[in-house]
Order: structure tokens, then C-alpha cells, then sequence
């Protein structure tokens, strides 16, 4: 398949789109004009574009949760009772949904309904359909995004957007990469320009949705730049398709200097690359998410990690936080609640003890590094795209110039390996063939050095196992036993 | 060390795919011939996969919630198809929600089980348990 970075005629688009919603009956007679229609009858506070906005303005940072169940009453009940905390909502779909297995999906709800609770991970939105997705949006007085991991989302984006949610996260190596085994990356890439021009027709029609890159990626010992890297390269794509309103999202590593030095140099980044591609007319918001790794299963220990999570978004300026569970609870403490409350603190003195003062000079080289190490995978995926950014992001991906840890997808490299130095910052420990500049993989080196001279080891892969499940035992680097 | 073959994998949908690696490493360097088929597999391919190398375990995980699906009938299918002795362990987050481990165990060993592991679980104990299981 051949793909390029250029926008998709609207014609080719709305000939293309019959086939797109055959997938499935409920997509036969969606209507992009009955869509907009809808869309434009929400009010300001339900735009999720215009909430972002908002927040951007009066620098403040937007608590969203993650939600969804088979069913639509169960699921309208779920997001009400989040509804009072929450700043933004969310309808997570479940895993068959996001492979397109509408038919195991349906198997899913008619065994939830019999069972009398979800047996699904999320809200099977293509298969309840547009009337059953407005009751959500209608029931609900805030924003609400759709929240996946779908490699080819076309037809639910075609029945989300004209249901009314304005937001809709993904992108074509985002939702590739950590999501799935087998598809093509320029597969997935072409399809989620798709999704943009859909996104970019609707905003011809002056309504705004968000599109949102998928940060965390495997969530697991994920450095910056190459989160950065990947959100950059799929903000080009959606706004070469007519996308205004973009959220850039990074998964909390744990280290809050390099959590702050990666989320303020993620926007420096995006205006930079999208300012030199010759884009001015859009939005840009960002997204922390709380850690994406194993949490501690008591939950206060969990909570500590959450909290941990808060106060970097926090500090780091995010425009919007993704929220793991459980929430806080609230009320005059039992003795029960007085144990949990020490527990939370230890988690918390132990994931920051390492870290005890907050430096700027080690801020500004942090994103120094940040900046350098993006600007050299950026310079390479240009190079080998011969200046085109959808075709050098597939060769990128071939040759490991990006290389996402832990993921489960067969286009990836694979051979890069993070681990986290000593004050829990994740570094590069295998290069593979991710083309850093040799003085800042010496750093890289230089800070790994430090740690293994601590724990008295040589870095090896039992340290980067360690640091895998040092969260969900209580602290942040994996100390050896 | 026991060098006997066992089959590897997520199940369903599932794209969970570190620990997958992890448990690949860990029973490698425990000696074990580890046929990984990582993310995403469906029950026939455990099967296929495990006639064609003659494993006589298979090791099944799930973190997804949809586990409770996915590994429903897997046993009689084992049977159905001639893998009357296969070996069954299944682990990970099996349901959606919190649910008591007790529970979880019991559900999954009605199901034909003979090993259910929850996240919290020391590796070394699924290895002792394997080698039980496999005589090794």
C-alpha cells in the first residue's frame, strides 16, 4: 500500500465511506449532515474542544477518568456517577470492538445482559449504534471523548462523531504499535488520515472535534522522545487532513523533573514542527497520563501512585490528566482509613526519596536532552520519507530508527531497551537503531553507570524487570532484592 | 533443568504484551523450550501450536477482563482435538472488576485450569508448580 502525506480529496472520502459503514448494520445511513446537525445542537459546555480551550486559558488542569461498560443504561449510570468529579468524561470501548469483532462484541453484551454485570472491558459503541450513543451524550452534561485502541476506527469515528462525542483519541502509530500484533503500519497510518479528514470535514462544517494521539504507548519504560517523537509525526498527519484541535498526550514515567522537562518541551516541540510544516491555525492542549504500569494492588499504595501522578501534571502545566482508580475517598478517617493514609505516604516517600530536591538548571538540561534526542529522530524520519512524514514513519519503523519498548506489534523494531538510572529517570540502555547523538547517548550511559554502581550490578535485562514491577512494589526503581 | 516444550501466550484480544515477554525470559532461562505466541492468540492456535511441537503445557494469560470469555471451553476444546493431558495454567487479571481471588480460582479451575494465578503471584512459585505438574 502506498500512502503520503497529503489531504484526502472530499469526494474520494465520501466514495470511499459506503464500504466503511456496510462493516456493520448499524452503519448503514449514517449521515455526516445529520451529524452536524446534532453536533450543533450541543451547548458550549458539552464541546470538548471549547472546554480544552478554556483550561488552556486560565492554566488549568482538567481531570478525566476512564469508563465503560456493555451496556448503555449501565454505562449512562457509570459516567453519571463519575459525572460531579470529573471535568471531562470518557466511553472506553471494549478490546472486540477495537479489533473490529463486531460479532464477539454482540456475543459480549448478550452474555452481560444474562450474567447481570459487564463481562466487557469497555462500551461497544459500533454495535449499539447512533441513537443509543445520543442517549449517552444527552444524559450527560459534559464533554465526552472516545477513548479506544483501535487500529482501524473508521466506522467508529463515522458513529461517534455523529452521535455527538467531539473527541476521539487514536492515531495511525499509537493505536498500531501498542494495540496490535499483525497490521501494517502504512495500513493503519491510511486509515487514521481517514479519521482526520472525517475530523476535518466536520470542522469545514464548523464543528470542532479533538483529536487526540495516544501517548503512553506499552506504557512501560517509555523515553520521552519517543513518545514525543510519535505524537509529533501523528499531530503533522491530522492537521494536514483539516484537524484544529489537537491534544498531545505523554505517559507519566515517575522521575518528576523528567516528567516536567518532557511535558513542557512536548508543546515546544509540537509549535516548532507544526510551525515549520507551515500550520498556525490550530489548537494545542496536552495530556498527562498517570502511570501506565503495574500499580501496587493495595489501594492506598495505589493511591499513593495516583497522587504521585497528580502532582506532575500539576506542576508540569498538562491541560488535562488522565486519571487511573481508585479515587479518594472521603470522610472522617476509621483507624482502617488512618492505616491507609500511612501507607500512601510511605509509597510516596519511597517513589521520590531518590529525588529529594526540585533543581531548574537539571530541568533545562533535561529538556536540552529532550529537545536534541526529537530533533534527531525527527531529522531521520524526514530523511527516510525523502521529506514526506507518512512515508518516513514507516520507514522509520522498519529500519528502528523509532522503536517503541514492550510492544506487542510485529512492525516494530524492537531492539531499543530503557532502563532507569538512578534517580528513576528512564533512559536509553540498548540503543538498537534509534539514532541518538553519540554525546547524548553518553549520558544516557553515564547516568545507567551511576545506578549500576550503586546497586553493585552491571545493567543487564533483570534490572530492566526490576524497574518493570518496582511500582507495583513500592518503589520507583528496581532496586536488586 | 526440564527442556520440555510449552506453549506461550495471551489470549483473545487481548494486546497486553509485556508481561508476555517477562514470562518468555523467565521460563527460557529456567531451561524450558518456550514456544512464545505473544498477544492476540485464540484457543486453536494454542492447540495447533501445541500438537505441532508436542508441549505438553500450555500457559495461558489474560489481562485484559475479557478473560472469563476467552478461556471459556478451552479445556473440552483441548480434549476435542487429542491434548487429553495437556497441562493448563491460566493468569493475569481473568475478570472485569474486583472480584475475590478465591472466586477467581475456583471459576477458572471448574473451567479445567490446573493452575490459576492472579498478578500478585512469585514467579518461582508458577515454576515450582510447573515442574510439579510436568513431573521435571
Amino acid at each position: 500500500m502506498e500512502i503520503q502525506n497529503k489531504k484526502i480529496d472530499k469526494q474520494d472520502y465520501l466514495n470511499g465511506r459506503e464500504e466503511i459503514l456496510a462493516a456493520w448494520p448499524t452503519g448503514q445511513g449514517v449521515s455526516i449532515e445529520e451529524g452536524v446537525k446534532f453536533q450543533e445542537s450541543l451547548p458550549e459546555s458539552k464541546r470538548f474542544a471549547s472546554v480544552l480551550n478554556q483550561a488552556v486559558k486560565e492554566k488549568r488542569v482538567l481531570i478525566q477518568p476512564r469508563a465503560g461498560v456493555a451496556l448503555v443504561d449501565e454505562h449512562i449510570e457509570l459516567l453519571k456517577f463519575l459525572e460531579e468529579e470529573s471535568d471531562l468524561l470518557p466511553t472506553t470501548i471494549d478490546a472486540y470492538t477495537r479489533l473490529n469483532r463486531y460479532d464477539e462484541a454482540q456475543k459480549g453484551i448478550d452474555k452481560s445482559r444474562a450474567a447481570g454485570h459487564s463481562l466487557l472491558n469497555g462500551f461497544p459503541a459500533v454495535n449499539h449504534g447512533i441513537e443509543s450513543c445520543r442517549r449517552i451524550i444527552e444524559s450527560i452534561s459534559k464533554p465526552v471523548e472516545i477513548r479506544h485502541g483501535t487500529p482501524d476506527a473508521r466506522l467508529l469515528a463515522e458513529i461517534s462523531y455523529a452521535a455527538g462525542f467531539n473527541s476521539f483519541e487514536g492515531g495511525g502509530i499509537s493505536y498500531n504499535i501498542p494495540y496490535a500484533k499483525n497490521v501494517p503500519l502504512e495500513k493503519s497510518i491510511r486509515d487514521w488520515q481517514f479519521i482526520d479528514r472525517l475530523t476535518g470535514i466536520y470542522q469545514e462544517e464548523g464543528i470542532t472535534i479533538n483529536r487526540e494521539p495516544f501517548g503512553p504507548l506499552s506504557g512501560t519504560l517509555v523515553p520521552p522522545f519517543v513518545s514525543h517523537s510519535i505524537a509529533i509525526i501523528e499531530g503533522l498527519l491530522a492537521l494536514e487532513q483539516g484537524v484544529k484541535s489537537i491534544t498531545l498526550g505523554y505517559g507519566q514515567a515517575g522521575n518528576m523533573i523528567q516528567d516536567i522537562a518532557a511535558m513542557q518541551s512536548l508543546t515546544e516541540l509540537a509549535h516548532k514542527y507544526f510551525g515549520e510544516a507551515g500550520f498556525k491555525d490550530y489548537e494545542l492542549s496536552t495530556v498527562l497520563h498517570q502511570w501506565m504500569g503495574g500499580f501496587p494492588e493495595d489501594e492506598a499504595r495505589a493511591f499513593s501512585v495516583i497522587a504521585w501522578g497528580s502532582v506532575v501534571a500539576n506542576f508540569a502545566g498538562a491541560t488535562k490528566v488522565i486519571v487511573k482508580t481508585p479515587h479518594e475517598a472521603s470522610g472522617i478517617p476509621t483507624k482502617e482509613a488512618n492505616l491507609q493514609g500511612l501507607k500512601a505516604t510511605r509509597q510516596m516517600i519511597q517513589m521520590t526519596h531518590d529525588q529529594c530536591y526540585f533543581n531548574i538548571a537539571e530541568l533545562a538540561l533535561e529538556k536540552e536532552m529532550i529537545h536534541r534526542e526529537v530533533d534527531a529522530i525527527m531529522a531521520a524520519v524526514f530523511e527516510a520519507g525523502k521529506g514526506d512524514i507518512a512515508v518516513g514513519a514507516v520507514k522509520a519503523f522498519e529500519a528502528g530508527i523509532i522503536d517503541v519498548p514492550f510492544a506487542p506489534a510485529a512492525c516494530n523494531y524492537g531492539k531499543m531497551l530503557p532502563v532507569r538510572d538512578n534517580t528513576g529517570a528512564v533512559r536509553v540502555f540498548e540503543t538498537g537503531n534509534t539514532p541518538l547523538p553519540s554525546d547524548v547517548l553518553n549520558y544516557h550511559k553515564e547516568k545507567i553507570r551511576e545506578r549500576a554502581a550503586v546497586e553493585e550490578r552491571d545493567p543487564c535485562f533483570q534490572m530492566v524487570i526490576d524497574d518493570i514491577y518496582a511500582i507495583s512494589k513500592g518503589r520507583l526503581v528496581g532496586r536488586p532484592r | 533443568m526440564c527442556k520440555k516444550t510449552i506453549v506461550l501466550g495471551v489470549i483473545g484480544s487481548d494486546c497486553h504484551a509485556v508481561g508476555n515477554k517477562i514470562l518468555d525470559k523467565f521460563y527460557s532461562d529456567a531451561g524450558f523450550n518456550v514456544i512464545n505466541l505473544g498477544v492476540m492468540v485464540s484457543q486453536d492456535e494454542f492447540i495447533d501450536s501445541a500438537i505441532e511441537t508436542g508441549a505438553e503445557a500450555i500457559l495461558v494469560s489474560s489481562l485484559y477482563g475479557h478473560g472469563e470469555i476467552d478461556c471459556m471451553g478451552f479445556r473440552e476444546r483441548c480434549t476435542e482435538r487429542g491434548l487429553e493431558d495437556i497441562v493448563l495454567h491460566v493468569g493475569g487479571n481473568l475478570v472485569v472488576g474486583k472480584m475475590d481471588k478465591a472466586r477467581i480460582v475456583e471459576k477458572f479451575k471448574e473451567m479445567g485450569y490446573d493452575r490459576v494465578y492472579t498478578p500478585d503471584v512469585d514467579l518461582q512459585i508458577c515454576l515450582e508448580e510447573l515442574r510439579a505438574d510436568l513431573k521435571c
